[in-house]
Parts: C-alpha cells; structure tokens; sequence
C-alpha cells in the first residue's frame, strides 16, 4: 500500500509532532509513504480559492500532478486540504475545468488527468487498513480510558463530494479509538464543528472561544472525558489552544490526533510524538501523564 | 427601506457567472435558514447569514454587499452545503462573493497571497529544522520552496493567473 504523504502548511510547521506520529503508525501498519516532492499550499481557503478560482484549480491541480507522476494517491490528515483537494478533483469532472488548469500546469512542465483519489486518513484507517490489523498492531491499549472523538466538518459534508463515513453520523472515528481499547462515548454537541478554521476565530475571537466552550462544557458535563482525540491539524491546534480562553476555572483536557494516541499504543516515544505545544500556555505536561498511564497498560 | 433604483441588475452574472453547476440556481433559494441553523460563523458578530447575502445579490445591492465583510468569517466546514434543501451551494456563494469583492476591491486580498507567492505555503515551513529533527523529522517538508527550481516554475504558472497579473506590484520576483 503506497500513498503520498500530504503535509499541508499547519502541521509540517506548527505541530510536526503530528507529522511524526503519522508517519511512524502508518509505516508500522506497511502503508509506504511517498513524499509528495515539490508540493504547494492546498490551497487554503482563505487564499485562491477566496480570489481567484482559476489559480486555486492551478495550485491544486499541480499538487495532484506531482502525485500522478509519481504514482501514488494523496493520504491527508488536514481538513482543509482534503476538503480543497476533493473539491477540486469534483470541479475537474468539467472538462474546460480541466484543460484550462491544465494550460497552467503546462507552464511547469506538469499535467494532470483528474484521476488522482484524495483520500484521509480516518478513511485509510478505516476502510484500506481496517480495524482489525490496527488491534493487532499495539502493545499498550486504552483500557480504561475514556476519549471523546472530533469528526472533522472537512471530511463529512458535502457527502456526496467528501463522503467516506456517514455524513449525518459518522461512527469511523469513534471506531477506531474502541480498536485501541478506549471508550468512546457520544455526548450532545459530538457532531458541532470545532469552530477554528477560516475567518470565525480570527475575526470574531469571543464569539468562537464561546461555541468551542459550549462543547467542552457538554463533553465534561456528560462524559468526562480523559482525551479528546481529532483527525485535523486544526481541529488539533484550535481545541488544545481555545482551552487556555476558558478561565482560571478550567481544566484542560489533552488533544491528541489519532495517530498520535495510536502512535503510544504502538509503544512509540512520546517525545516524539506529542510534544510540541505552539502556545507556551498549553500543558504539555497533561499529554505526558496521559501517555504514561497508556504505557503502563499491557495489552490484555 | 431599500432603494432599488440604484440597483445593479446584472450582479448575479458579475459574481457567478453561469457557474450553476457550482452554485446551484440562487433563485431557488426561499430564505429558510438551514443553512445557518448549523452554521458557526452564523454567531459572529456580525453574523455571516448566506441567507441574507443571496438577498443582496438578487436585489442587486452592489455597494452594500461590497462593504459586507461576513462572507470571510466562514469556517468552509460546508455544512451549509450538506443540509440546503434547494440545492443551492450556500458554501459555494460565500466563496464566489469574496472573490467578486476581491476583484472589485485590492484590499479584500488575502494577505496569505503573497506568503504563497514567495514561498507556496501559509506557514514558514522551512523555518524549523531545530524543532523538527529533534523529533526524527527532516529538516524541513518536501515542499515547492526547498526543492531546487520548484518555485520558478511555480511562479511561472500563477503569473498567467488574473489575481497575480492585477496585482502584479503585490508580488515580487527576487533572485533565487
Ligand atoms: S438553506 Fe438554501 S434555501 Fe435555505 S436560506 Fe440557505 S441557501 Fe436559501
Ligand atoms: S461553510 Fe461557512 S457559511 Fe457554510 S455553514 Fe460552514 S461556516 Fe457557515
């Protein structure tokens, strides 16, 4: 199983502790990683795609050239990438779409067919490695821990151009962290977006860190979770920052990606792999404790 | 009240063009508010109601939706663009408004562009070797601004873009 790793802007950047994680599970699990050599921004939607549809098509389109010759099929973990990417994968189905992008590519001796699957990864989990081998592949489980699950919004809607789970109830997530031995327990505001992507946290910073708190107040009201565990570098970065908004009251609970938890389950050195904080304030030192409850467990 | 005599009729085509595909038949739309019952930037203040920006295309309110700063308050979760019932691409028309604001107005332009320009990234992703090999990292992600004579071509195909042309001072050619 072979995949192009894309890394996007956030990750490689801001919290390649991550990027480490993903790379040291899914190489674990036999999936060859390729780099995708040369690639661009997404591009985010913030940028082409909010000034110029036809440089969007453009930087997406290169991105996906470069896989195509290389071979391989995109793997992403970012939200926005895969929605971006996915999107405009759909809009190459127009066939004017395609060529005129393709005039551009021309420009950096590349070309692109509209063939390339962009896929991410809680569907390369899921559905190309499966649960089972993931069981398999760990030495600690999460027996007795209790974690609530982020689908991230990117990769669900809109279904038919997203769609590999269950866009009004996802479950993939959720199953994935019961294959690690975890108790995953849905609450009320399970499915609410996280709210930190795009202009919202930028522009209207109390009005997002107040429908982020409505979720952390509904997980702890109803669950107490130990870990909340995401899919996207900013459902990663947003839900670990947004907590230090919350007030002296407040006690924070770890973010970690999934492939970061898996990557402890596998044994792998937590420094490693969760322990960059891109604000001084988080408490790194909660993931710490976390990590060290996991490696005590053996698997049962 | 609303004065339509300074209407402009034409600002469906100007910021749609005849994308339908892309942006469903806004006509269709009636107002429901599906699209912001589950919509996050929807509780921003002001709030980014598509809704209420649709209104503004049909009516033809050119210089109101120009100064209508909402539509960049998106999140792009595309909720929206799952739950309308109309099948117009809520998502869709946000998007399509910023880029008509951007090629009416320069300094609706995404500061990011010429971050992008420069390096073809968002971030400084060649910037943390330290942090990244003290994890087995390295140094730096395979992107366009580390991997030899990537960023010429790059650059060679965005020029021929209407954004970069437009704005060709924003974007600088140094030597490599
Ligand atoms: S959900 Fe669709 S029909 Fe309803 S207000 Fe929004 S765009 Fe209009
Ligand atoms: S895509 Fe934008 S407009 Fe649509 S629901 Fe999400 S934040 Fe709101």
């Amino acid at each position: 199983m072979k995949y192009g790793l894309f890394l996007g802007c956030n990750m490689p950047t801001i919290r390649p502790d991550a990027e480490r994680g993903i790379r040291l599970t899914l190489e674990k699990l036999g999936v060859d990683l390729v780099e995708v050599q040369g690639y661009a921004c997404c591009p985010g939607y913030g940028t082409f795609p909010a000034s110029d549809e036809v440089a969007s098509l453009a930087v997406s389109g290169r991105n996906l050239a470069i896989a195509e010759a290389a071979g391989v099929d995109i793997a992403v973990q970012c939200g926005s990438c895969y929605s971006v990417m996915r999107h405009a994968n759909h809009s190459f189905h127009n066939e004017e779409k395609l060529k005129k992008t393709n005039a551009l590519l021309q420009l950096d001796d590349k070309q692109y067919s509209g063939h390339v699957k962009v896929k991410h990864l809680i569907d390369l989990l899921y559905n190309e490695i499966g649960t089972e081998k993931i069981s398999n592949s760990i030495e600690h489980n999460l027996e007795g821990i209790k974690a609530v699950v982020q689908y991230p919004c990117h990769t669900l809607w809109p279904e038919d151009v997203m769609g590999f789970d269950d866009a009004r109830n996802p479950h993939k997530l959720g199953d994935l962290g019961r294959a690690l031995g975890a108790d995953v327990p849905s609450y009320s505001r399970e499915f609410q977006c996280c709210g930190g992507a795009g202009g919202f946290a930028a522009r209207n910073k109390p009005q997002a860190v107040q429908f982020a708190k409505r979720k952390f107040d509904a997980m702890v009201d109803e669950v107490q979770p130990d870990v909340v565990v995401v899919s996207c570098i900013t459902c990663l970065m947003w839900m670990n920052n947004v907590q230090m908004e919350f007030g002296e009251d407040w006690s924070p609970i770890p973010v970690l990606d999934y492939n970061q938890l898996l990557a402890l389950c596998m044994g792998f050195d937590p420094k490693e792999v969760i322990s960059v904080a891109d604000t001084p304030k988080v408490p790194v030192d909660l993931r710490f404790k976390l990590a060290e409850k996991i490696t005590k467990a053996a698997v049962a | 009240m609303i004065d339509l005599t300074e209407a402009n009729t034409n600002l469906v085509k100007e910021i749609f063009g005849d994308d339908l595909d892309k942006i469903g038949d806004i006509r269709k739309c009636y107002n429901c508010a599906t699209c912001i019952s589950g919509c996050p930037a929807a509780e921003g203040d002001p709030p980014l109601l598509i809704r209420r920006l649709v209104r503004k295309v049909l009516l033809g309110l050119e210089d109101d939706l120009l100064d209508d700063e909402t539509p960049w308050s998106c999140v792009s979760c595309n909720c929206c663009e799952e739950m309308c019932p109309m099948g117009v691409h809520p998502f869709e028309v946000g998007l399509a408004i910023r880029r008509w604001q951007c090629s009416q107005d320069e300094t609706y332009l995404p500061p990011s562009l010429p971050e992008v320009w420069e390096i073809g990234h968002t971030q400084s992703v060649h910037k943390q070797g330290t942090l990244r090999a003290s994890l087995g990292l390295a140094d730096a992600p395979p992107s366009v601004c580390v991997t030899p004579g990537a960023i010429a071509g790059f650059r060679k195909m965005l020029k021929e873009t209407d954004v970069i042309r437009d704005n060709s001072y924003m974007f600088k050619e140094e030597e490599e």
